[in-house]
């Protein structure tokens, strides 16, 4: 799947994920994960909970930095870096999607979508002309002056997709996106992905729900913080 | 992006108006009540000032003070200053006029009309020493004063009850059943300190007053004099050359205390003036404490803000918001609130004292130092108030504050 020539959008070597309760007490949580996505991939995390699958997520979506190993994000070592340094990836390379939306409740939908370009520097003016375009993407045109809470759930998270996708991040984190939502909205949540994947974004979809996962192309399972899985998602046998 | 900045903390702001509104009001009533205390103290100043000015100024007021008989201090003061001794002091250097006064009061006839007044017995130097002027006729004449003949002037606030708006110059007013002629009148000059019409006043010679108006039992004395000195410099000396004349004119021997006050005017006027400053300095204290606790509200509603906004400051970190971004955004909403509450402040403060002004007939200053330093204030202890709670904001952790309920 990994074909030399693609560009790797990030990679992991050897990464390694400790927390210390005091008193010496070590707790590992991730154990040598070693992986790389390429441009494009759609990939899909599973596995059960207390398996490391959210400190991994943090880690890759910069937020956390892990105790040993490398992560290259667009060819950049980021586990070194402080703190604004890694605001500033994340702003610049990196699009998040969560379960609970997290979008500000008393702000219209297009004031929740121009946050990241806020911290990037943007002019107001050409804020809002990107959120309209973006909004459009997620076909959500004729929203904008909307508050959420007048939005149906699946809709709230098609306005937290335009809001990742904004500042044209090099990768999209899914973190369990349908995990609010019902079935039949979960699935055109998922088709809307797939959809943006077809176009040629990169998405990690963070899920524990095999049916969701279906939408990725290769998964990756963790278990007891180590890699147990990698290969496509048809491939993967359900014990 | 200001632009963007800006509309964020007002959103954010604006999304619980009330609390906002409360918040604010804390900034508002600081800023207004220093803003008033700070008018009302230079107000105060300004009204001590201008009554000092209508007294007349480098003036020593000498009192015939409590005298000694038979080794025993008497409480009450005795008539001691004589008109002899008011002539001896004129001829003291550097003293341009010295006045005697018999005071008393009565009520004025003419026609109808009836007017209670007080009535000051003197000579021509009055207008002098009290810095006043004759607005029609003319003052009394010496002539008139030796001879006691029966002439008055009148003030305004007379002039206007007894003749309405018809000339009173010549016209003859009665008191104690005596008709007396009236020569002229005085120019207007307003409440005095204590809040007396000083309008409220009639002139008769000295001579007059004091043989057929008060009917004295010591009838060569006065009993109050203005000594009215050329420059400020000489009152010091002036006060204590009469003290030594006036001893020895009264025969004191060394020991024997005086049966005199002579009081120095300015010296009594910065006493009052330095407790008016007290006074404003205190007022303006207790209203920067107000405007204190002001600023703490500010600090309280952002900390609560703080707390509640977890998720959203988790989610703002995620999307790629910087430490300095997170600051900037708690201390412009910080800024914002108290920007707004001192503006409100300010004004409503300009308001409330003129409109006090208005009610007391007095002039109220506005004044541009009191509006900067009060209102620059407010913005600078509000900002700072907001530094803690953006510190506190800026510390979260991104993913335990995503993970906020």
């Amino acid at each position: 799947m990994n074909k030399p020539f693609e560009k790797k959008v990030l990679e992991l070597r050897h990464i390694d994920k400790s927390y210390f309760m005091g008193e010496g007490l070590e707790q590992k949580v991730l154990k040598d994960i070693n992986f790389s996505v390429s441009k494009g991939e759609f990939l899909a995390i599973m596995g059960p909970s207390g398996s490391g699958k959210s400190t991994l997520m943090n880690i890759l979506g910069c937020l956390d930095k892990p105790t040993k190993g490398e992560y290259l994000l667009d060819g950049v070592e980021t586990s070194q870096m402080n703190e604004n340094e890694l605001a500033f990836i994340r702003n610049r390379k990196i699009g998040f999607v969560f379960q609970g939306f997290n979008l500000m409740m008393r702000r219209t939908v297009e004031d929740n979508v121009v946050i990241p370009l806020i911290y990037s520097g943007k002019s107001s003016k050409e804020s809002y002309l990107l959120a309209d375009e973006y909004l459009k993407k997620v076909n959500l045109r004729g929203y904008e002056k909307y508050f959420p809470n007048q939005l149906s759930g699946g809709m709230q998270q098609r306005v937290a997709i335009a809001r990742a996708m904004i500042n044209t991040p090099e990768i999209v984190f899914a973190d369990e996106p349908t995990g609010n939502l019902d079935t039949k909205t979960s699935h055109e949540i998922m088709t809307l992905f797939k959809e943006l994947n077809e176009k040629g974004m990169t998405i990690i979809l963070i899920t524990h729900e095999p049916d969701i996962a279906k939408y990725a192309k290769r998964l990756i399972r963790i278990q007891d913080g180590q890699k147990f899985y990698d290969g496509s998602v048809k491939g993967y046998k359900e014990d | 992006m200001i632009k963007l900045i800006f509309k964020e903390a007002w959103l954010s702001i604006m999304s619980d108006k009330m609390r906002t509104f409360l918040t604010t009001l804390g900034v508002i009533i600081g800023v207004c009540a220093v803003v008033i205390m700070v008018s009302v103290g230079q107000a105060i100043q300004i009204y001590i000032n201008k009554s000092f000015d209508s007294m007349g100024g480098n003036l020593l007021i000498l009192v015939p003070g409590t005298g000694e008989s038979s080794g025993i201090r008497t409480a009450h003061s005795r008539p001691t200053v004589t008109l002899s001794d008011i002539e001896s002091l004129k001829k003291i250097k550097n003293v341009i006029s010295v006045v005697g006064i018999i005071g008393t009061s009565g009520q004025m006839v003419y026609g109808s009309n009836n007017w209670y007044s007080r009535i000051a017995g003197t000579t021509e130097d009055y207008l002098i020493v009290r810095n006043w002027e004759i607005d029609k006729g003319a003052m009394f004449s010496d002539r008139d004063i030796k001879s006691a003949r029966n002439v008055i002037v009148i003030g305004q606030t007379v002039a206007k009850e007894l003749f309405g708006f018809s000339n009173p110059i010549g016209k003859y007013i009665r008191i104690k059943n005596i008709p007396f002629r009236v020569v002229g009148t005085l120019k207007e000059k307003g409440q005095s300190m204590t809040g007396d019409d000083e309008d409220n006043v009639t002139l008769v010679p000295v001579t007059t007053a004091r043989q057929k108006l008060k009917g004295s039992r010591h009838p060569k004395t006065v009993d109050v004099s203005f000594i009215k000195i050329d420059k400020e410099e000489n009152v010091k000396i002036v006060q204590q050359r009469v003290i030594y004349k006036l001893r020895a004119r009264h025969n004191l021997k060394t020991g024997q205390t005086d049966d005199f006050s002579a009081r120095d005017l300015t010296e009594i006027m910065n006493k009052i003036r330095s407790i008016g400053k007290a006074l404003t300095i205190l007022l303006s204290v207790i209203a920067s404490i107000s405007l204190l606790v002001g600023s703490i509200g500010i600090m309280n509603m952002m900390l609560v803000s703080v707390t509640e906004r977890t998720r959203e400051i988790g989610t703002r970190k995620a999307l790629g918001a910087s430490n300095k971004w997170i600051v900037l955004q708690f201390l412009t909403e910080a800024t914002f609130i108290s920007c707004l509450g001192s503006l409100t402040g300010l004004f409503l403060g300009i308001a409330l004292s003129q409109i006090v002004g208005i009610i007391y007939s007095a002039t109220v200053p506005i004044s541009v130092w009191t509006i900067v330093v009060s209102a620059s204030v407010a913005i600078t202890v509000g900002i700072l108030s907001g530094l803690f709670p953006a510190y506190k904001a800026m510390k979260l952790n991104p993913i335990d504050a995503l993970r906020y309920q």
